[in-house]
C-alpha cells in the first residue's frame, strides 16, 4: 500500500515518542502488570518441569535401592507433578495471549481512533502534501505494527532477556563447568543468529521490492494492453516482463541461499554445543561427579535458552520496524490542527443576514507568489456574484476562503458581518454550502451521499433537496432509488447527473450561502436546461458566489468580478461592464460569431 | 537442538501465504473501457470453464512438465531426502546409547565409547546439515525456475489474447492468477516436494523405530499426539473463518479511511467530520471484536502446540518410566523414544498443511490453466502495407451481452489525407467506432473497409501498423517520459523525439519536471497531470509516424491555450496524414473535412463545420456553449 520504501533497517531506534505513547498505555497499566506476572509464573513453571524430570530419573528410575512398589509410587507422584506443571503452563500461556491481546488491541484502537480524528482536523496543506493512500497506510498497517510493539514486542523481549539471565543463573547453580562451556559458545550462536536474520531480512526486503515491481508491471502489461497492441509492442513488453521476472526469481534464490546456509549453520552450531555438553557432561557422569538426571536437567535448561537466543535477531528487526511505525504515527499526531483551537467560536443565529464580504483579502501560499491581492466585494441576501477569469487567476482559491478551508494572509473574509476566523468552524460550514464541479462520492447509498451520513436528515428532506436540484427523476429510476449503492466512485453517473447530485447535497442542509463552481461544456442540452432551472430555484433566497462559465449566469449576476492574476480588474453588472469596454467586453468579443 | 524440531519450518508457511480466495468485492458493473459507460451487468464467464476437467494431473500438467525440464536437479535434491531422514532418525539412538553407557548403575545395555560416539554425532550433525542444504537448494531453486517460466509463458499467452477479452476480465483477477495462484502452484512444485517427501520418509521410519522399541508406549504416545493434532485441525476452519472476518473488517476500515482522506474537503465543507469519526469508531470496534476472537483462538491453538512437548514427555515419563522400573527399557532408550516422538511432530504438521493446501493449490493450478485455455486472437489475414482509405458502410455493432447496439447504421468514406471529426455526448459510441477501426473488436463482415479490403481479411498487425492511436485515458508505463514517448518507436532519433515532444506542446512542461524527459512518471503516470499524460500519449502517437492518426478525445484535459498551440502544430505537420478525431471539444474538429455528430450510436448530423453551424442543431448549440465557457475562462476543464 505504501509507496515509500521501508528503509527502517539499520536505522537507530528512536525512543522520542515513548512519552507520547504513555497516555495510551496508562489506562491499561494494571493489565500490563498482570501480563508481566503471568510471564514470570510461566518462566518458573518452565524451570520446574525439567527439575521434576531429573527427580524422576535420578529417583525411581535409577535408584535401585528402593522396592518396585515404592518406585512406581514415586513415579506417579512426579508424573502428577509434571502434568500439573504442563497444564498450568498451557493455561497461563493461554491467559497471557488473551490478556496481551486484550491490552494491545485496545491501545491500538485508541491510537487509531485519535490518529484518524486528528487527520480529519489537520490543515488542507497537509492533505495536499500527503496522498490518501499514504495516510491510509498510517491508520492501518502502521498502527498494526504498533500493536506488535505493545502486545508482544516490549514485554516479550524484556522477558526473553530475563529468561536468558535466569536460565544462565540456573545453569551455573547446576554445574559450573558445563555452564562455563555454554557461556563460551553462546556468543557465537547469538552472532550467527543476528547475522543470519540481518542477511535474511535484507534478502527478503530485496524480494519484496522486486516482487512489487514485477506485480506493478504485470498490472501495467494487462492494463496497457490497448497501447501495446496499437503500437505493436508486444515483444518489448514481454522482454521487459521476463527481465523483471528473472530479477525476482534471482532474489528469491538469494533468500533460499541465506536460509539454507545460515539456518544450517546456526542449527549445526547449536547441535555441536549440545554434543560438547554431552561430552563434558557424560564424562562428569562417568567419573561419578554427576547423576544422569542432573545432566538431563541441565540439558533441558540449555534448550530453554536456545529458543530465545535464536530469535533474538528476529525480535530486534520486528521491534525496529514497530518503532519506525510509531515514530511516523506520533509525528502525524504532533501536526497542528486547522483551524487552531481557541478563537471566539461564535455561532451566529440562523436568522443572520447571509451576507458575504471580502475586505482587502490577500492570499499567498508562499510570500513571493501572491494568489489573491486586495480582493474586496460584498454580497447581500438574494444576490449573486459571478467570478470570471482565465485559468490560474485565483478563482478556486477565492471560493475556498469562504468556508475557511484556508486562512487569508491579509484582510478579512466576513460572513454575516463576523470574521470567519471568529466563527465556530462547523457553524460556519453549516451556513455555507459548496457545490464542487465534480461530485465526490463515498461508497454507500445515494441517500447517504446526499445527506453525507447525517442520520438526522430524513428521507423526506433528502427527496425535497433532490426535487429542488432536479435530480429526483433519475434517482427514482435507479434500482432501489435512495438505497441504490454507489458503484466505482459513481462512474455510472453522467457529468450532468453528478452535478445535480452535488446540488442536492448542498441544498439538503438548507444553507444560506451557496458557493459554486459552475459546470462546463460537456453536458447535453437537456441536462443543461435542468441545471439552469435548479440553479435559479436554489439562488432565489440565498447569497451566491459562482465561478461562472455560462453567459446566462453572468448576465443575471448582481455583480461580475473579473479576476486576472489574483487581482479584481473589473467589477460591476453586465451592462455597465460592456459600456466600460474593458477586459469583460474583450472577453465577450471572442464570441463575435454566436449562433442566433 | 533436537527438542525444537519445529525450527526447521523455515520455508514460508501456509499461514503466511496470502489467501487466494477471490476478492470479497461485490461483482461490479462491466464497463466499456473507452467511454467508461456501463454497458452490461457483470459477466463472470470470461475464462474457459475447466471445472469439468477436475483432474489433478490435468491442472498440474504444465508446471509438472516445466519441473521435468529440470529433472537432474530434482533427482539430486530428492535423492538427498532419504539419507537425511536416516541420519536424523539414527542420532537419537546414539544419544540413548550414550546415556545408558554413562549410567553408574549396573547393567549398561550397550556400552559404548563416549568419545567415539561424540565424534560420530558431530559427523552425523554435519551430514544432516549438508544433506538438508543440498535438497533445499536444489528443490526450492527449481521451484523458483518453474514459477519464473510459468509466469513468462502466461504473460506471453496474454499478449496474444483479443483486446475485447480484457474488457470482460478484470485486471485484478488476471493479476492474481499470475501472482498468488502461480505462487501456490510453485508451492506444490517445491516446498511441498521437499517437506512432503521428507515427511513421507521420516513418518513411517520413525514409527517403525519406535514400535521396534516398545509397541504399547508407541501406541500411547502416538495416541496423545494424534489427539492434539486432531484438536488443532478441528480448530482450523474456525481460524480461517475468523481471520477472514478480521481481514474484511480491516479492509472495510481501510477503504473508508482512504475515501475520507481523498474526500476530506467535502467532509470539511459539510462539517461531516464528527460523523465520520463516529463511523470510524464503529468500524474500529468491529475490527477489535473480530480480532479478539481471532486472538483467543490463536492463543488456544498456541497453548495446545506448546503443551504438546510437555504432554508427550508426560506420557513417556508415565508409561516409559514404569517400563524402566520393570526393566523393559533403559533410561537411554526412554530418552531415545522421546526424541523420536519430537522428530515426528514436524512431519505430522507438514502432513496437516499439505492436506489443507492441496485443494487450494489445485484450485489455483486450475485458475492458471484457465488463463492458458483462453483462445488467442485471430492473427491470420493479409499482411499489406495500407495507405489509409477508410470506408465504413452501414456499421451496426453491439457489445456482447449489451441490450442495445453501441453503433447503428454508421457510414462514412474517408480518403487518405483527410480529417474526420466525430463528436457527440458521453456514451454516444465515438470510442467504439475508433476501437473497431483498430480491430480491437470484431466488426460484422462487410462493414469496415480499408483500401478496399474488409478489415476481417487483414491481419491485425497490418491494421495497427496503419494507425497511431492516442486514447482518451492514456496509459503510461512507470518509466521515464522519454521511454513513454518512444514506446511506439524505441529506435527514434533524438531529433525525431524532440520534434514529437514539441508538436505535443510538452516542451514547456519539461522545465517543471525534475529530470526533464528523463523524469520517471510513477505508476500509471501518477506524477503527471491529466493534461500532461494526454500530451505524452499524443507525442507517442506522433512519433510512431504512421499513415493515420486516431485521436480519442486526446486533448480533453489540456487547457484551451495549449490546445490551440497543439492544433496549430498538428495542422502544420499533418503532411497528408489521415486523421480521425473523436472529441467533445469542437475546436478540435472545426477544420475537419467531415464531421459526424453521434448520439446513442446513430449519426444525427453530418457535414463540415460551417454546414453544421447553419443547421442550428446539436452541433451548433454545443459550439455556442463551448465558446461562451472558453470566453469566460472556464474551458480548461471539460
Amino acid at each position: 500500500m505504501s509507496t515509500e520504501p521501508d528503509d527502517d533497517l539499520g536505522k537507530p531506534i528512536g525512543l522520542g515518542f515513548l512519552p507520547q505513547l504513555w497516555p495510551y498505555v496508562r489506562p491499561y497499566r494494571r493489565a500490563f502488570a498482570g501480563c508481566l506476572l503471568l510471564l514470570l509464573v510461566s518462566f518458573v513453571l518452565e524451570l520446574i518441569g525439567p527439575w521434576l524430570m531429573k527427580l524422576a530419573i535420578d529417583g525411581p528410575m535409577v535408584n535401585l535401592t528402593l522396592d518396585s512398589v515404592e518406585r512406581s509410587h514415586q513415579l506417579w507422584i512426579y508424573s502428577g507433578g509434571f502434568l500439573l506443571v504442563t497444564a498450568l503452563g498451557a493455561l497461563i500461556g493461554y491467559l497471557y495471549g488473551q490478556v496481551t491481546a486484550w491490552n494491545g488491541q485496545r491501545v491500538i484502537r485508541d491510537v487509531r481512533r485519535s490518529l484518524f480524528a486528528h487527520l480529519l482536523q489537520v490543515s488542507s496543506a497537509f492533505h495536499e502534501r500527503n496522498p490518501a493512500g499514504k495516510l491510509t497506510t498510517r491508520v492501518t498497517s502502521d498502527v498494526e505494527k504498533l500493536n506488535e510493539l505493545i502486545s508482544t514486542g516490549v514485554l516479550q523481549s524484556f522477558f526473553d532477556l530475563l529468561k536468558i539471565g535466569g536460565v544462565m543463573v540456573a545453569l551455573f547453580v547446576l554445574d559450573l563447568r558445563l555452564a562455563l562451556f555454554t557461556i563460551a559458545t553462546t556468543p557465537l550462536v547469538i552472532l550467527l543468529s543476528i547475522l543470519f536474520r540481518r542477511n535474511a531480512q535484507r534478502a527478503y526486503r530485496a524480494v519484496r521490492g522486486k516482487v512489487a515491481l514485477q506485480n506493478a508491471y504485470t498490472a501495467e502489461a494487462i492494463g496497457g494492453v490497448c497501447a501495446t497492441r496499437a503500437f505493436g509492442r508486444e515483444a518489448q513488453v514481454q522482454s521487459r516482463y521476463q527481465q523483471l521476472n528473472a530479477d525476482t526469481a534471482d532474489s528469491w534464490r538469494d533468500t533460499v541461499f541465506h536460509f539454507s546456509v545460515f539456518f544450517s549453520l546456526v542449527d549445526f552450531t547449536l547441535r555441536a554445543t549440545t554434543i560438547g555438553l554431552l561430552w563434558f557432561g557424560g564424562s562428569a557422569v562417568l567419573r561419578g561427579e554427576a547423576l544422569p538426571g542432573q545432566f538431563i536437567q541441565f540439558w533441558l535448561y540449555f534448550n530453554l535458552l536456545a529458543g530465545p537466543i535464536r530469535e533474538l535477531g528476529e525480535k530486534y528487526n520486528v521491534l525496529q520496524e514497530a518503532f519506525a511505525s510509531s515514530e511516523r504515527i506520533f509525528k502525524i499526531l504532533a501536526e497542528p490542527v486547522f483551524p487552531a483551537p481557541g478563537g471566539k467560536n461564535l455561532a451566529a443565529e440562523r436568522t443572520g443576514s447571509c451576507e458575504i464580504e471580502f475586505r482587502a483579502v490577500d492570499f499567498a501560499y508562499r510570500n513571493d507568489l501572491p494568489i489573491l491581492q486586495t480582493v474586496s466585494f460584498r454580497a447581500g441576501p438574494g444576490q449573486t456574484i459571478a467570478i470570471i477569469g482565465p485559468t490560474g487567476s485565483g478563482k478556486s482559491t477565492l471560493l475556498s476562503l469562504v468556508s475557511r478551508l484556508r486562512d487569508v494572509t491579509g484582510g478579512a473574509v466576513l460572513v454575516d458581518g463576523i470574521d470567519v476566523r471568529d466563527w465556530d468552524v462547523r457553524a460556519l460550514r453549516n451556513r455555507v454550502a459548496v457545490v464542487a464541479q465534480d461530485l465526490f462520492l463515498f461508497s454507500g447509498t445515494i441517500g447517504d451521499n446526499v445527506r453525507l451520513f447525517d442520520r438526522t436528515i430524513s428521507d423526506e428532506r433528502v427527496w425535497q433537496a433532490l426535487e429542488l436540484a432536479c435530480a429526483a427523476d433519475f434517482v427514482r429510476a435507479l434500482p432501489g432509488a435512495l438505497d441504490a449503492q454507489v458503484q466505482e466512485r459513481g462512474g455510472t453517473f453522467s457529468q450532468g447527473q453528478r452535478q445535480l447530485l452535488a446540488f442536492a447535497r448542498a441544498l439538503v442542509t438548507n444553507p444560506c450561502v451557496l458557493v459554486l463552481d459552475e459546470a462546463t461544456a460537456s453536458i447535453d442540452s437537456a441536462t443543461e436546461a435542468r441545471l439552469q432551472q435548479a440553479l435559479a430555484a436554489a439562488l432565489q433566497s440565498r447569497t451566491a458566489l459562482i465561478v461562472a462559465h455560462r453567459l446566462s449566469t453572468v448576465r443575471a449576476a448582481d455583480c461580475i468580478l473579473v479576476l486576472e492574476r489574483g487581482n479584481v480588474v473589473e467589477a460591476g453588472r453586465h451592462e455597465a461592464l460592456i459600456q466600460q469596454d474593458g477586459h469583460y467586453a474583450r472577453m465577450l468579443q471572442s464570441l463575435a460569431c454566436p449562433a442566433p | 537442538m533436537v527438542f525444537d524440531s519445529r525450527g526447521h519450518a523455515n520455508e514460508p508457511r501456509v499461514a503466511q501465504l496470502s489467501p487466494s480466495e477471490s476478492s470479497p468485492l461485490p461483482p461490479r458493473c462491466r464497463k466499456c473501457p473507452q467511454c467508461a459507460d456501463c454497458i452490461a451487468p457483470p459477466v463472470g464467464r470470461c475464462f474457459a470453464d475447466l471445472s469439468s476437467a477436475k483432474k489433478v494431473t490435468a491442472a498440474f500438467a504444465r508446471p509438472w512438465s516445466l519441473l521435468c525440464a529440470h529433472r537432474r536437479l530434482v533427482w539430486i535434491g530428492a535423492l538427498c531426502i532419504p539419507p537425511h531422514a536416516f541420519v536424523t532418525l539414527w542420532m537419537p539412538r546414539l544419544w540413548g546409547d550414550v546415556i545408558d553407557s554413562v549410567r553408574i548403575s549396573t547393567g549398561a545395555a550397550r556400552p559404548v565409547d563416549l568419545a567415539t560416539t561424540c565424534w560420530l554425532l558431530l559427523a552425523m550433525g554435519l551430514a544432516e546439515a549438508l544433506l538438508r542444504y543440498i535438497s533445499r537448494r536444489t528443490l526450492i531453486d527449481v521451484s523458483r525456475n518453474v514459477e519464473q517460466e510459468l509466469k513468462d509463458q502466461a504473460l506471453a499467452h496474454l499478449q496474444t489474447l483479443p483486446v475485447a477479452w480484457f474488457d470482460r476480465a478484470r485486471t485484478g483477477d488476471i493479476t492474481s492468477r499470475l501472482t498468488q495462484d502461480v505462487d501456490l502452484v510453485r508451492f506444490v512444485m517445491g516446498p511441498l516436494l521437499l517437506h512432503g517427501g521428507s515427511a513421507l520418509c521420516i513418518l513411517p521410519a520413525g514409527i517403525y523405530c519406535m514400535a521396534k522399541m516398545d509397541v504399547p508406549v508407541t501406541v500411547a504416545a502416538a495416541g496423545i499426539l494424534g489427539l492434539l493434532f486432531a484438536g488443532l485441525r478441528m480448530l482450523m476452519p474456525r481460524l480461517h473463518k475468523w481471520s477472514k472476518l478480521s481481514q474484511e473488517a480491516i479492509g472495510a476500515l481501510s477503504q473508508r479511511a482512504q475515501e475520507d482522506f481523498a474526500g476530506i474537503r467535502i467532509l470539511w465543507q459539510f462539517g461531516a467530520e464528527p460523523r465520520e469519526v463516529a463511523a470510524m469508531a464503529r468500524r474500529n470496534r468491529r475490527y477489535l471484536a473480530s480480532n479478539l476472537r481471532l486472538v483467543r483462538l490463536r492463543s488456544l491453538m498456541n497453548a495446545i502446540t506448546h503443551s504438546t512437548t510437555g504432554t508427550v514427555m508426560l506420557g513417556v515419563l508415565l508409561v516409559g518410566g514404569s517400563q524402566v522400573i520393570d526393566g523393559h527399557m533403559t533410561v537411554g532408550q526412554l530418552f531415545q523414544f522421546t526424541q523420536y516422538l519430537l522428530l515426528l511432530m514436524f512431519p505430522l504438521e507438514i502432513l496437516g498443511w499439505t492436506l489443507a493446501t492441496m485443494p487450494r493449490a489445485f484450485a489455483a493450478a486450475n485458475r492458471v490453466e484457465e488463463l492458458f485455455a483462453v483462445m488467442p486472437e485471430v492473427t491470420q489475414g493479409a499482411a499489406i502495407v495500407l495507405r489509409g482509405h477508410i470506408e465504413v458502410r452501414g456499421l451496426v455493432f453491439s457489445y456482447p451481452g449489451a441490450a442495445k447496439p453501441a453503433l447503428q447504421d454508421v457510414s462514412f468514406d474517408l480518403q487518405p489525407g483527410q480529417k474526420l471529426g466525430i463528436t457527440g455526448p458521453v456514451g454516444s459510441g465515438k470510442s467504439t467506432l475508433l476501437a473497431l477501426c483498430l480491430r480491437f473488436y470484431e466488426p460484422p463482415r462487410g462493414t469496415i473497409w480499408i483500401d478496399g479490403h474488409d478489415v476481417l481479411d487483414l491481419s491485425p498487425a497490418s491494421i495497427r501498423a496503419l494507425f497511431a492511436f492516442a486514447p482518451q485515458e492514456p496509459f503510461l508505463f512507470s518509466d521515464t517520459v522519454r521511454a513513454n514517448v518512444a514506446f511506439g518507436r524505441p529506435d527514434a532519433t533524438a531529433s525525431d523525439l524532440d520534434f514529437a515532444v514539441a508538436a505535443a506542446a510538452l516542451e514547456k512542461d519539461l522545465p517543471q519536471l525534475p529530470d526533464g524527459l528523463d523524469t520517471r512518471v510513477g505508476e500509471r503516470g501518477v506524477t503527471l497531470s491529466g493534461g500532461q499524460k494526454q500530451r505524452v500519449s499524443l507525442a507517442r502517437a506522433l512519433l510512431a509516424s504512421r499513415p493515420a492518426l486516431l485521436l480519442d478525445d486526446t486533448l480533453s484535459a489540456v487547457d484551451l491555450h495549449t490546445e490551440r498551440l497543439i492544433l496549430q502544430g498538428l495542422k502544420a505537420t499533418r503532411k497528408g496524414r489521415t486523421v480521425i478525431a473523436a472529441t467533445h471539444r469542437l475546436s478540435v474538429v472545426t477544420d475537419a473535412d467531415q464531421i459526424l455528430v453521434l448520439d446513442e450510436g446513430k449519426v444525427r448530423e453530418r457535414g463540415t463545420h460551417s454546414e453544421l453551424l447553419s443547421q442550428h442543431g446539436l452541433y451548433a448549440t454545443a459550439y455556442r456553449r463551448q465558446s461562451e465557457a472558453s470566453a469566460l475562462g472556464g474551458g480548461d476543464r471539460a
